[in-house]
């Protein structure tokens, strides 16, 4: 088996008003993959996933990213294991009023000095990048419309082509085709899968479509209030656990 | 088990239907008694205040007669001869307006950022941002003008400034709303790539805050040219200050030349911003 590039140790989250999110959670992330995350709504996936970039922060519990100690990083050190880990949302989470193309910029921010990102002075040779990954992702004619002008399906291209401008090691995919009809869903998909597979970046995607989950992942974890449930090949997911994992019903 | 179920099943939805129907005609009974509470306090605090002001219609009567009187014989017609002696000053207002703007949107660029609880540091400095901001909107422009004219003397330099710190009060509390009022999502997801502070302030929020930052601004230019006549009369300058003098020495005539000459000035002022506005947005 290849490296380990993701590990989590006893990750568990507990929100203020006391609700249990994460418990105890122990993965660990083999380079290359790509690993979908299923199960019912409100199980946790979305507060784990937030968690391997730290725009949640574990109650308790470790995160190993490259070597790296996650929950323990701070200023630049966070900025710097955050930017090798490209993030894909339901709702996209695009700049609405910026371009296209500025929106795959935005993925290099973290490579760049300050000031000079902050005021938007992109580097020719970025730019290029940039538009090159839009190609990539069958936007080259959308470049230099408003973001928020494009259909869900292209918008959540362009997240993936923000994702892949941060030249990441791991994307996260936080339930990217919740919002998009079903031949979006598999167009975005392909897509991302096909990036991944190209630049042999890892990826973690949460789904709650089952068969979506079956077709494109290499390996299914399933959790189910906070717990991990179920860890195995698509194959392995038979319509028992799918009832355990979302019915609370044991035919196994 | 199942027979008996099926044929419970309708009794059981007749009986929810009952329910349904009585509580929705207790919820909109005591949502009548909510409303006819709400008007009574109303009307309550009417008949409070028109005691508690003198307030009769008589007076009004013949207040209105005396308006009318003075409007026609002192202000009306006006002396148009004193449009020059106007230019000037209302030239200043103009200046004493875009200064005291470009103040205010420069401290309330900071204090509003620092005052918003999503792009502060930290909660406490945001409570203490909100508490300067609330307290200058507290104290009235005319008696920040009163300070300045005691420290710098008289003339436009003291209205500006209280113009410039006196807008805080307004703008500062607009521009925090409007950031506490953006998207969040859009926000993480630069977060989320690695972005500094202001890397996030100037790629994620900043697209977002743009069109309520122009049109603010833009708008307290407005209320700028309004509050700069007033701050004439306690000597900082402008076309109130002029207009005051005309007033003091009974030239009513003269007086409603500044009058319109006030009107004018907001008009065009509005005109102006308006079409700005279009342009950049």
């Amino acid at each position: 088996m290849s490296e380990v590039m993701l590990e989590t140790k006893n990750v568990s989250m507990v929100f203020p008003d006391g609700t249990e999110a994460l418990k105890n959670i122990n993965i660990k992330i083999h380079r290359g993959e790509l690993v979908s995350i299923i199960g019912p709504s409100g199980a946790g996936k979305s507060t784990f996933m937030r968690s391997l970039n730290l725009l949640n922060v574990p109650t308790s519990g470790e995160i190993v990213f490259e070597g790296e100690n996650v929950t323990k990083a701070k200023g630049k050190q966070l900025r710097h294991i955050r930017r090798r880990i490209g993030m894909i949302f339901q709702h996209f989470n695009l700049i609405k009023r910026s371009p296209t193309y500025q929106n795959v910029l935005h993925g290099r921010l973290g490579y760049m000095p300050s000031l000079k990102g902050g005021f938007g002075r992109f580097s020719e040779e970025d730019t290029e990048e940039a538009l090159a990954i839009l190609e990539r992702v069958g936007l080259g004619q959308q470049a230099f419309k408003r973001a928020d002008e494009l259909s869900g399906g292209q918008q959540q291209r362009v997240g993936i082509a923000r994702a892949i401008a941060q030249s990441p090691s791991l994307i996260l995919a936080d339930e990217p085709i919740a919002s998009l009809d079903p031949s979006s869903s598999e167009n975005v998909m392909n897509y991302l899968k096909k990036v991944c597979q190209e630049d042999g970046i890892t990826s973690i995607v949460n789904l709650h479509q089952v068969d979506f989950a079956k077709q494109f992942a290499d390996r299914i974890i399933g959790i189910k209030a906070g717990e991990v449930v179920f860890d195995g090949k698509p194959k392995e997911l038979t319509d028992g656990i799918i009832n355990h994992l979302y019915y609370d019903k044991i035919t196994v | 088990m199942g027979m008996q179920a099926e044929k419970l099943e309708p009794l059981k939805v007749e009986a929810e239907k009952t329910n349904l129907l009585s509580e929705l005609k207790r919820r909109k009974k005591a949502l009548l008694f909510n409303k006819v509470m709400i008007w009574s306090l109303l009307a309550f605090l009417v008949v409070w205040s028109w005691i508690g002001t003198n307030f009769s219609l008589s007076f009004l009567y013949t207040g209105i007669t005396n308006i009318t009187v003075f409007i026609f014989t002192n202000l009306l017609p006006p002396d148009f001869s004193a449009i020059p002696r106007y230019i000037n000053p209302a030239l200043q207002t103009l200046y004493m307006s875009y200064v005291g703007m470009v103040i205010s949107v420069v401290l309330s660029l900071f204090f509003g950022v620092m005052a918003a609880k999503n792009t502060s540091f930290h909660p406490a400095l945001a409570f203490a941002s909100r508490s300067v901001i609330t307290f200058i909107r507290a104290v009235p422009a005319i008696i920040i003008g009163m300070i300045f004219v005691v420290a710098l003397g008289l003339g436009p330099l003291a209205g500006t400034l209280a113009l410039g710190i006196g807008g805080v009060g307004i703008l500062g509390k607009a521009f925090a709303d409007i950031l506490e009022e953006i998207d969040k999502g859009q926000v993480e997801a630069i977060r989320a790539t690695g972005a500094s502070w202001f890397q996030i302030m100037g790629q994620g929020v900043w697209p977002q805050f743009k069109t309520g930052f122009v049109a603010w601004s833009l708008y307290k230019m407005d209320l700028n040219i309004r509050e700069a006549a007033v701050l004439g009369i306690i000597g900082a300058g402008g076309i109130g200050y002029t207009l005051q003098g005309n007033i003091n020495l009974f030239q009513y005539k003269q007086a409603s030349v500044g009058i319109l000459m006030i009107f004018a000035l907001i008009l065009i002022v509005e005109f102006t911003t308006a079409k700005i506005r279009e342009k950049i947005l």
